[in-house]
């Protein structure tokens, strides 16, 4: 029998074959056999896939660009703001005042407040009474001695100190003031910061080189850098020390309009027409005093000027008979009042001092052909002293203008200007007297400058700063400093505005020494200034 | 008028430098010195006034300033406090 084989019988073919020879198949009937799987692929899968299809994406750039910018621009149109009270504040226009209440008050407070000040007005409660707010100061110290080495090996002498607007900075010329000749040689001025860390006594902070001895110095008033000089030729110099180069920056130039003689002060004035410039005076020996202007050329062009000649000096039955003709009046010292920008007194080598004006008219009889028409400023003569006058300064306290000078006799007169007779006459010391100047702070402190002079038949030198006190005593200072050994006149004192307690002295042996005062020189006293103006009261006829 | 008459009569007592009158906000109503001084002294010596008075309530609020005086080196300035005015007088007491 041929019968295809079953699966059955295919299995068991194969099952039985390694156990061993089969045995023949026994009946046909049922038979062993192995059938092929089915296999059943899967729909889904590739259905789904069938789905899911990547495509490409497909959206466009879009463009963007800027169009433009919509901000507001406001502009201020007004102000909408209720009128202050602080606005109208004058007292013309009264605040609304109901008229019987203050009426009222006043009576309440009347019999209180008139009781209060009748006890004030007797009370010897605060007698002597002080308070001292800040560390009390006894003696007068020596701060620096500032000398420049070169200047004293040439023997010059400090011939004036000056302080800047400040308040830091003092400088000083070096010249002489002991030769009567003609000299060329040339001369320095000095400046040392004393506010600097590592100030050096011997090394000043800026030296320039003057032409010729200088003779006076001022610093600007406002602008700290700026100094005048006057010099011994008769120039006017002026230099910025804040220039590193040259500090030259305006100079007078040897013309017909500058001085001839050596300048012995110069001063900065306010400009009546420009707030705030100041123009520069010269005084000299030579009788003229000029007033400059600055030209663009580094120049300084004469603006007004003023000569004093001895015959149109003022006179009065006191003083004796002067110099005829138009003799020059050498003027050795100005000042200028502090009330009245117009008005200064000026101090002659004939020992008289003069009130003078710039507002003058009358045309001066001088000489000598100058640019601008020179005017006779004098209007009063004061009473003369035993010799030349070397200083003279104005007090910056009284109203009326009392003023010193001091001069080779020794004496200092206080002066009014409205008067010619001297108000107090003092006989400060025997040698040559050579700068006076009152304190910025006191309205009764003075300190002078004493130097050569015949005492007990000896021509001695020593030189002291004498600081007068009116509160004190009114016949000796209340304090003499000695500036340094013999034979050392001290030619020079300025005092600081700023650092009040400051006074610096120049001497013969070329040395500046800053002096700090004790406090009962920097703090006014409470009743000093009428006690200023009551000596000013004393009129003697 | 009488207002007038009474300012000249505390004016015009011996050492009296200047006289003013000022409202409660510091306003000067009358006085005998020039506008910017008037103006300064009365602002600083309104807010001194101020406070002296918390000064006296705080230590005792029974209390109550009555007169302020300050006397300085060269003269004395007298406040008399109230509630709408305030009257300043400044004397020079010359002994």
């Amino acid at each position: 029998a041929a019968p295809l084989p079953s699966p059955w019988e295919r299995a068991e073919q194969a099952a039985a074959a390694p156990a061993g020879p089969r045995p023949p198949p026994a009946a046909a009937m049922f038979e062993d056999g192995t059938a092929p799987g089915a296999a059943v692929e899967s729909l889904w899968r590739s259905a789904r896939s069938a789905r899911c299809e990547a495509k490409s994406c497909q959206t466009g750039n879009v463009p963007t660009a800027e169009a433009a910018v919509q901000s507001q621009s406001s502009r201020d149109a007004a102000v909408q703001t209720d009128q202050g009270k602080a606005a109208a504040w004058g007292v013309q226009h009264e605040a609304q005042v109901d008229g019987t209440s203050l009426l009222a008050f006043l009576r309440r407070v009347e019999d209180v407040v008139i009781k209060e000040l009748n006890k004030n007005w007797t009370s010897h409660a605060f007698d002597g009474f002080d308070v001292n707010w800040t560390d009390q100061n006894e003696t007068v110290l020596c701060l620096h001695t500032l000398s420049y080495p070169e200047a004293q090996d040439q023997h010059l002498q400090v011939t004036s100190v000056s302080w800047n607007a400040t308040g830091s900075v003092v400088a000083c010329s070096y010249g002489r003031l002991n030769d009567g000749d003609w000299s060329t040689e040339k001369s320095y001025v000095c400046t040392w910061n004393l506010d600097r860390r590592g100030l050096d006594p011997q090394r000043p902070d800026l030296v320039v080189d003057a032409p010729s001895s200088a003779m006076c110095l001022a610093f600007h008033p406002s602008q700290p850098s700026l100094i005048a000089g006057g010099l011994f030729s008769g120039e006017v110099v002026v230099w910025d020390t804040s220039r590193t180069e040259d500090p030259l920056i305006w100079r007078t130039g040897m013309t017909d309009d500058a001085h001839t003689d050596p300048v012995y002060q110069v001063n900065w004035v306010p400009d009546a027409k420009h707030r705030n410039h100041c123009q520069l005076l010269s005084a000299s020996t030579d009788g003229k005093i000029l007033v400059w202007r600055e030209e663009r050329d580094g120049r300084l062009a004469l603006a007004e000027g003023f000569a004093l000649v001895a015959q149109q000096i003022p006179r009065s039955a006191q003083l004796k008979k002067l110099a005829r003709g138009e003799a020059a009046v050498g003027v050795t010292s100005l000042s200028f009042s502090h009330f009245d920008p117009r008005v200064f007194v000026v101090g002659v080598e004939g020992g008289y001092s003069l009130r003078c004006s710039m507002a003058a008219e009358t045309p001066a009889h001088h000489r000598s052909g100058s640019s601008v028409p020179l005017r006779a400023p004098a209007e009063l003569a004061f009473s003369p002293h035993g010799g030349p006058v070397y200083s003279v300064s104005c007090s910056p306290f009284h109203r009326q203008n009392l003023f010193l000078s001091c001069g080779t006799d020794g004496q200092v007169h206080l002066n009014s200007v409205l008067q010619t007779q001297p108000l107090i006459s003092l006989q400060l010391s025997k040698k040559y007297l050579f700068c006076v100047r009152w304190s910025p702070v006191r309205p009764l402190v003075f300190a002078a400058a004493s130097g050569e002079g015949n005492c007990k038949k000896c021509f001695c030198f020593t030189g002291d700063v004498h600081l007068f006190d009116f509160e004190k005593s009114s016949q000796k200072p209340a304090v003499s400093i000695k500036q340094a050994g013999d034979e050392c006149p001290v030619y020079c004192l300025e005092f600081n505005t700023k650092q009040t307690q400051l006074l610096a002295a120049g001497d013969a042996t070329g040395a500046v020494k800053v002096w700090q005062l004790s406090s009962d020189f920097t703090e006014q006293g409470p009743r000093e200034m009428n006690h200023l103006e009551q000596l000013a009261s004393e009129v003697t006829d | 008028a009488e207002v007038e008459e009474t300012l000249k009569r505390i004016q015009a007592h011996k050492g009296v430098m200047a006289t003013m009158v000022i409202n409660a906000e510091g306003i000067p109503i009358r006085t005998t010195l020039d506008n910017s001084t008037t103006v300064q002294y009365a602002g600083l010596l309104q807010q001194l006034t101020m406070k002296a008075r918390s000064t006296v309530r705080d230590i005792d609020p029974q209390n109550d300033l009555t007169f302020l005086r300050i006397r300085s080196k060269k003269h004395e300035i007298m406040v008399a406090p109230d509630k709408e005015f305030l009257l300043i007088v400044i004397q020079n007491p010359t002994e």
